[in-house]
C-alpha cells in the first residue's frame, strides 16, 4: 500500500523548545513523507529527543514549545485542546521510548497496559482488548501467555518487543523510536530493528528513527537529518549521505565509526565537544570544533563566526547548513 | 513529632568548596548555597534568633526564671510581666528565654553525640561490609523498630538521678539509629567512587579510609543528619522533661511546660504558662524543619520550582547540566 | 516468598531484643530499683505476699540467683504472657492492667494514624502532581508548620482552643462518666465523641512528615519514563495519576511505615496524658512515675508488639502492591 503515497505526513515547521530560557530546538524543519524511514542522528544533549517530545505532544513544564508549526496531515498540532491532543497521541504518532526498561509501569501487568491504552481511544471491553494485545506480541514474536507477565519477568530485549507491540496497536501513521536499542546488546538490537522494518512493509507507517548511531541509520532509513546543538545542519538521502557527506559535522559522525566491509581507513572522529545550550556559539554553531573554520581565510572566518548558516538545497533532496557549502 | 523521611536526605558532594563573597562578607560554600534557597533561609534566620536569645538571655530576663511571688501568681501576659506569670508567681518570660539556653544546649549535645555514634558506626559498616554491615544493619532497623518515647520512659524511669550528662547519654543512644540509617546508605553508594578504590590499592589501613576519606566527604551529609537528630532530641527531651521524666529541678521549656500540665493551668484558662514555652519549641523545630527541606531543595533538583533552577543548578553542577 | 521470611525472622529478633533490653535495663543500671519499689509496698502487703520480693528480684536482678538463671526465668514468665503483678495496682496481674487499657490506645492510634497517612500521602500526591498550584503553595506549608509542633503541643494547643475555648470537643476520659462500658449504642458514640480530639492531635501532628515524603518521592516518579509512555498513550491525566504515579510512588512511603509508627506510638503516650485517655500511654507514665516496674516492662513490650504487627500488615500491603516482591 504504500507503493504510490509519496504525500508528506508530517511536517514541522521552523520548531522552537525551551526550557526554561535555555533553547533547547532553535528552528528545525522536517517532514516526512507516508511510509517513509526518516533517521535523525546527533549527539546526545543535542535536541533530538526533545523534537520527539514535542511531535508526541508530551512535553512537560518547564518544558513548552515556543514557536513554530507541528503539522500533522495538514492540521497543525499546536493550538489543538488538551482533549483533542489526548486522542492524537498514540493513535496517530506512538512512540518506542528510549528506555525500555522503565517504559513499562512496573506495578501492571503487560496486558493491562494494553488495555488502559485501547480504552483510553476506542470503546473496547477489557476481555477483547486482552485477546488483542495476545495477538500484537504474537506479530512482535512473543508467546501471547505473556499478557499476564509483569515488566520485571521480562529480559530487556522482550520488554522492548512489548512497546513496540503497544506501538503498533492503534495502527498509527507514524512511530517514533527513540534511542529504541541503546539499552540493548548488538544481536538484539538488529533483531529488533529488522523486525520493526518488516512489520512496517505489512503495516505501511512511516518512522522517525532517532539514534545518535549513524551506522544503524545508513542501514535503515531512508532519509537522514543530522542534528547539531538544537538545529538540523544536513538532510539527504541515506545513500548520498554516506557516499558525499557536505557538513564537517556529517563527515565526523560518519568517520567516527568503522565500516563493516572495505580497506581500512584511519578513524578520526570529532574533536570537542557540544556547546552549552544556554551560551551557544556565535554565527556557526558548530565552528569550534570546524576543522575548516581557521583564521586564514579572513573572510571566511568572520562568516563562521558572525553569520548563522541556512539550511539550503545543494541538490535534489540535499540540504545543508553550512558556509563552506555554496548553492 | 513530624519527622522528614530520612532517606530523602542527601546533600549533593560537590558542594562549592570556595568561599563567595556577599556584600563584603566572605560566606562559605555551603552557608551561601542554603541562604540562596528561600526555604533554609528562613529557617536559618529563625534558629539564629533562638540562639541569640539564648545566650543574650541573662540580659534580657527579668527575674531569676525561679524566683516566685505568689502575692503576682497567675497574672495574665501583660507589660510588667509579658509572657504573664505561673501560679508560682515566677515570670514566664524568664523562664523561656533562660529555658532556652537548656533546650538547646542538650538538644544540640545528644544530637551531636548520636551523630557521633552513627557515623562511626555507619560508615564503618557501610565500608567495610560483611558481617559487620549485617550487623549493624539489623541493630539500626531495631532500634527503628522498638518505640523511642516509651524506651526512653522506661529507661529513665529507671535513672535515680537524671541530670543533663545522664539525659543527653540515654537520649543518644536510643536516637543514633535514625541517622546511622541515612549515613550508611550515603556511604555505600561513596565507598565504589574513585579515590576510595585507590586509597584501597593503596594499601591505607581501614581506619584510615573511613575516617581519612569517606568522612571528610561526607560532611555535609553528616551536617544534614545532625540537624535531623537536633531538632529529634529537642523534642524528645523537652518530651520527656513534659513528662516529669527529666532534671525537673532545671529551667528549660519542657520542665516549664509540665508544670503548667502538673497544676492544671490550662484547664483554668490560663494558657500562658503553656503556649510561650512550647510557641518557643515549636518555632525552633519549624527553623530546623526548614533547613532540612531547603538542603534537601539543594540537593535533589527536581524538586525545585522552576525559576530558581537556572541558578543553584549552575552553583551546584558547573556548567554540565542542561 | 523468602523476602516475607526475611521480615518475619528480624521481627522475631526485634521483639527479642525489646525483651532483652527489658531484662537489662534494671540491672545495668546504678543502684537497685528493688530499694525504690519495696518503698511503695505497705508492710501489710509483704506481710500478706512473702513470695513477693523474689518475684521482684526475679524480675529486676538483685536477687541470689545467677543473671543467666534470672533471664531464662525471664523468658520463660514472659513467653507464658506472666508479667507479674502490677504494685500500683497491687495484686491486680499486669496482663490484666494492659488487657483492660490496650484496646483504647489501638483504637485511638490505629485510626488516627491510618487516617494521618491517607491525608498526608493523598495531599503530597496532588501536591506533586500540581505543582505551584494551590495545594502545593498553600495546603504543604500549612501542614509542614502544623507537624513542625510536637504532639504534647498540639494536643494542648487543641486542649485549649478546641476544647475548652470553642467546646466542639469532649477533653477528658474515653467516654462520658455516666456510661457503662459496653457494646451498646451509647458508648460506642461516647467513645468516638471522645476520641475526636485526641485522633485530631495525632493526624495534625503526623500528616505533614507524609505529605513531605509523598510529594518528593511522586515528584521523582513522574519524571519516570512509564509516567512519560503513559502520558504518551493517550490516557487521561486522572488516570496517569491514579493507575501509573500514584501506586509506584506510594511504595516507598509504605516502606517507611516502620519508623513513623514507631514514633506516632511515642506521641500516643502524651496525647493520651493530655487527654487522661484511658491507654497504655496513660498507664505507663503514672508506672514508671510510680515505680511500677513490672507494668512499664510490659507496656514496653506490647507497644513494642504492636508496632511490629502494625509493621506486618505493611509488609503484606507492599507484598500485594508490588509485584517485584511476589516473584523474586
Amino acid at each position: 500500500m504504500s507503493a504510490v503515497a509519496t504525500k508528506t505526513l508530517l511536517e514541522v515547521r521552523g520548531l522552537e523548545v525551551e526550557y526554561g530560557r535555555v533553547r533547547a530546538v532553535d528552528g528545525i524543519d522536517l517532514s516526512i513523507d507516508t511510509g517513509e524511514i526518516l533517521g535523525l542522528a546527533g549527539e546526545s544533549g543535542c535536541g533530538k529527543s526533545t523534537v520527539a517530545n514535542a511531535i508526541m505532544q508530551i512535553l512537560r513544564p518547564p518544558a513548552r514549545i515556543a514557536g513554530g508549526n507541528i503539522v500533522f496531515q495538514g492540521e497543525d498540532l499546536v493550538g489543538k485542546s488538551t482533549e483533542e491532543l489526548r486522542r492524537f497521541r498514540w493513535r496517530n504518532v506512538s512512540m518506542v521510548f528510549q528506555s525500555a526498561m522503565n517504559a513499562l509501569n512496573p506495578v501492571m501487568r503487560v496486558g493491562d497496559q494494553f488495555v488502559d491504552m485501547m480504552q483510553a481511544h476506542e470503546r473496547v471491553s477489557k476481555h477483547r482488548a486482552i485477546v488483542r494485545a495476545g495477538e500484537l506480541l504474537e506479530l512482535v514474536g512473543m508467546d501471547k501467555g505473556r499478557v499476564r507477565a509483569y515488566p520485571h519477568e521480562l529480559s530487556g530485549g522482550m520488554r522492548q518487543r512489548v512497546i513496540i507491540a503497544m506501538a503498533l496497536a492503534l495502527s498509527p501513521e507514524l512511530i517514533i523510536l527513540d534511542e529504541p536499542t541503546t539499552a540493548l546488546d548488538v544481536v538484539v538490537q538488529r533483531e529488533i530493528l529488522q523486525e520493526v522494518e518488516s512489520l512496517k512493509r505489512d503495516f505501511g507507517f512511516a518512522v522517525l528513527f532517532i539514534t545518535h548511531d549513524l551506522s544503524l541509520l545508513l542501514e535503515f532509513a531512508d532519509r537522514i537529518a543530522i542534528m547539531y546543538a538544537g538545529e538540523i545542519v544536513e538532510t539527504a538521502r541515506a545513500s548520498t549521505l554516506a557516499a558525499e557527506p557536505l557538513h564537517p559535522y556529517a563527515q565526523g559522525l560518519l568517520q567516527s565509526f568503522p565500516p563493516l566491509t572495505g580497506p581500512r581507513v584511519k578513524l578520526t572522529g570529532i574533536s570537542g565537544s557540544p556547546p552549552d545550550p544556554r551560551e551557544q556559539p556565535s554565527g556557526c554553531r558548530f565552528h569550534p570544533r570546524c576543522p575548516h573554520c581557521v583564521p586564514g581565510n579572513a573572510a571566511l572566518y568572520l562568516r563562521q563566526t558572525s553569520e548563522r548558516p541556512r539550511l539550503r538545497e545543494v541538490a535534489p533532496d540535499h540540504w545543508v547548513a553550512c558556509h563552506l557549502v555554496e548553492a | 513529632m513530624a519527622q522528614l523521611d530520612p532517606t530523602a536526605l542527601d546533600l549533593p558532594l560537590a558542594a562549592p568548596k570556595r568561599s563567595i563573597r556577599v556584600g563584603r562578607i566572605r560566606v562559605p560554600g555551603w552557608l551561601a548555597l542554603l541562604l540562596r534557597n528561600s526555604k533554609s533561609r528562613t529557617g536559618l534566620l529563625i534558629v539564629a534568633c533562638v540562639v541569640l536569645v539564648a545566650i543574650i538571655a541573662p540580659l534580657i530576663s527579668v527575674a531569676h526564671p525561679n524566683d516566685f511571688n505568689l502575692l503576682a501568681a497567675r497574672q495574665a501576659p501583660s507589660w510588667h510581666h509579658l509572657f504573664g506569670t505561673t501560679d508560682q508567681g515566677s515570670d514566664v518570660f524568664s523562664q523561656v528565654v533562660v529555658g532556652a539556653r537548656r533546650s538547646l544546649l542538650l538538644g544540640a549535645l545528644a544530637g551531636a553525640l548520636a551523630t557521633l555514634v552513627a557515623a562511626v558506626l555507619g560508615i564503618t559498616a557501610a565500608y567495610v561490609g560483611g558481617i559487620v554491615d549485617e550487623v549493624v544493619n539489623l541493630l539500626t532497623n531495631v532500634f527503628l523498630t522498638i518505640p523511642a518515647i516509651p524506651l526512653l520512659v522506661v529507661a529513665s524511669g529507671y535513672l535515680r538521678a537524671r541530670g543533663m550528662w545522664t539525659m543527653i547519654a540515654v537520649i543518644a543512644l536510643v536516637l543514633w539509629a535514625f541517622e546511622a540509617r541515612i549515613l550508611r546508605a550515603q556511604a555505600l553508594t561513596l565507598k565504589n567512587r574513585d579515590f576510595i578504590l585507590a586509597a584501597k590499592a593503596s594499601g591505607e589501613p581501614t581506619w584510615r579510609i573511613v575516617f581519612g576519606e569517606l568522612m571528610p566527604n561526607m560532611i555535609s551529609r553528616i551536617a544534614a543528619a545532625f540537624v535531623l537528630v537536633f531538632y529529634i532530641s529537642l523534642l524528645v527531651d523537652s518530651g520527656l522533661e513534659f513528662l516529669g521524666l527529666g532534671d525537673m529541678s532545671a529551667t528549660s521549656w519542657g520542665v516549664t511546660i509540665y508544670w503548667a500540665q502538673v497544676n492544671s493551668t490550662v484547664l483554668q484558662g490560663e494558657w500562658w504558662p503553656f503556649m510561650f514555652p512550647s510557641l518557643a519549641l515549636g518555632l525552633t523545630v519549624l527553623g530546623l524543619v526548614l533547613v532540612l527541606a531547603g538542603i534537601d531543595e539543594v540537593s535533589n533538583p527536581r524538586l525545585r520550582t522552576e525559576h530558581k533552577r537556572g541558578r543553584i543548578v549552575a552553583l551546584l553542577f558547573g556548567k554540565a547540566t542542561a | 516468598m523468602r523476602w516475607f521470611a526475611r521480615r518475619l525472622g528480624f521481627y522475631v529478633f526485634a521483639i527479642w531484643v525489646a525483651l532483652t533490653l527489658n531484662f537489662l535495663l534494671p540491672r545495668l543500671m546504678p543502684g537497685s530499683p528493688i530499694s525504690g519499689l519495696l518503698q511503695h509496698l505497705s508492710p501489710a502487703q509483704l506481710a500478706a505476699n512473702p513470695g513477693i520480693i523474689q518475684t521482684y528480684e526475679a524480675l529486676l536482678g538483685g536477687g541470689h540467683h545467677s543473671i543467666w538463671q534470672d533471664y531464662v526465668t525471664y523468658l520463660h514468665r514472659i513467653s507464658h504472657f506472666n508479667f507479674g503483678l502490677s504494685t500500683s495496682n497491687y495484686p491486680t496481674p499486669v496482663s490484666e492492667v494492659v488487657g483492660r487499657t490496650l484496646p483504647y490506645s489501638i483504637f485511638l492510634v490505629g485510626v488516627a494514624f491510618i487516617l494521618s497517612f491517607a491525608i498526608g500521602t493523598g495531599v503530597g500526591m496532588v501536591a506533586a502532581w500540581r505543582r505551584g498550584r494551590f495545594t502545593d503553595s498553600v495546603v504543604v506549608p500549612a501542614f509542614m508548620t502544623v507537624s513542625a509542633f510536637p504532639a504534647f503541643v498540639l494536643a494542648l494547643l487543641g486542649l485549649y482552643f478546641l476544647g475548652l475555648k470553642a467546646g466542639w470537643f469532649p477533653i477528658q476520659h474515653a467516654y462520658d462518666n455516666n456510661v457503662i462500658p459496653a457494646w451498646s449504642w451509647t458508648f460506642v458514640w461516647s467513645a468516638f465523641r471522645h476520641a475526636q480530639l485526641p485522633m485530631l492531635v495525632i493526624i495534625a501532628a503526623y500528616a505533614g512528615g507524609w505529605v513531605l515524603n509523598m510529594r518528593t518521592v511522586m515528584i521523582n516518579t513522574i519524571g519516570e519514563d512509564y509516567v512519560g509512555m503513559a502520558h504518551a498513550k493517550g490516557l487521561r491525566d486522572r488516570r496517569v495519576m491514579t493507575r501509573y504515579a500514584g501506586p509506584n510512588a506510594i511504595l516507598p512511603p509504605l516502606n517507611g511505615f516502620a519508623a513513623q509508627f514507631a514514633g506516632a506510638v511515642g506521641g500516643l503516650v502524651f496525647v493520651e496524658i493530655i487527654f487522661s485517655y484511658p491507654g497504655v500511654g496513660y498507664t505507663l507514665q503514672s508506672a514508671v512515675l510510680g515505680n511500677d516496674y513490672p507494668l512499664a516492662q510490659a507496656i514496653l513490650v506490647v507497644l513494642s508488639v504492636c508496632v511490629i504487627v502494625a509493621n506486618l500488615i505493611m509488609d503484606v500491603l507492599n507484598f500485594v502492591l508490588d509485584p517485584r516482591l511476589r516473584t523474586s
